[in-house]
């Protein structure tokens, strides 16, 4: 149902249908140009429209930061019914359980942590819609998507201090990341490895690739 | 070229184009409105891309057509 119930939606939608009434009323009376018709017209053309445009763009972006965003791809079905299964004890699947990070799990743990990570993320999003729709990844299979596509860049361990400080005593008594800080600020080892916390979509990976 | 502008003006089909302009508005309006019920990636994209291309263009479309009605009543 997208986003139709939102504040965002409903705005877009009431918006849309008072300009939709104006545009269809000017098309079928077509009364003379007066300045209450200009009037009615600016309303038509030029208000309601541009506020159904912010509101649809916020519900939009919104939208586009909701989990059930990325699995309407059908190659992420299987990241998307893993993050729902209860039971899995991958990574992804782990942190999607909170209530807090849940419903935008994707967007939360793959959107860079810099100043420009939200329209950086967002234009990178742009990409993935290119590749499904022109770049052919729409007639691949589940099989042929998992064992050929990796994700563009290493996993920055800065995304996960976004949550998980680095400064805690919870994090820094634990020897392994001590003995690994500089490692892990230089993201030569990852959080998200088989040695540390596991691989995030592990049923996406090799044999050999949940071994390292 | 402000003469040239006034002259387009003065030949600007006003009528035809607030029509075109009232019809690539309810297109834009019905894209936006697509987008946010089925939420699902072109729609959405669409809304946030083409839908306002055309709402700008409706929006300049209304524009001249009452720059050429008052340019037009003028004495």
């Amino acid at each position: 149902m997208g986003s139709a119930f939102t504040p965002f939606g409903a705005l877009t939608i009431a918006a849309a249908a008072v300009a939709a009434i104006i545009l269809l009323h000017h098309l079928i009376a077509r009364p003379a140009l007066t300045a209450v018709t200009r009037m009615r017209l600016l309303l038509g053309l030029a208000v309601f429209p541009f506020l159904a445009a912010v509101a649809s763009t916020g519900s939009g972006m919104h939208r586009t930061t909701e989990r059930e965003f990325c699995g309407s791809c059908h190659v992420m079905e299987t990241h998307l019914s893993d993050l729902e299964d209860p039971k899995s004890l991958g990574l992804a699947a782990r942190h999607a359980r909170s209530p807090i990070i849940g419903p935008t799990a994707c967007y939360t743990c793959h959107a860079d942590y810099s100043m420009l990570g939200y329209p950086l993320t967002k234009l990178n999003g742009m990409m993935h819609v290119y590749h499904y729709y022109l770049g052919g990844y729409r007639n691949w299979s589940l099989e042929q998507f998992h064992a050929e596509v990796r994700t563009a860049k290493p996993y920055p361990n800065q995304n996960c201090k976004q949550c998980h400080s680095g400064t805690l005593a919870s994090f820094t008594n634990i020897k392994e990341h001590a003995s690994l800080a500089e490692e892990l600020d230089q993201n030569k080892v990852s959080c998200a490895s088989a040695g540390c916390h596991g691989v995030a979509h592990p049923f996406s990976k090799t044999k050999e690739e949940l071994s390292k | 070229m402000i003469n040239r502008f006034l002259r387009l003006l003065a030949r600007w089909p006003t009528e035809r184009a607030l029509r075109i302009a009232c019809i690539l508005g309810l297109i834009a309006l019905a894209m936006m409105v697509t987008g946010v019920f089925l939420g699902t990636p072109i729609p959405v994209v669409a809304a946030m891309s083409v839908a306002q291309g055309f709402g700008v263009f409706a929006c300049l479309l209304f524009g001249l057509s009452i720059a050429a009605d008052v340019a037009g009543r003028r004495p």
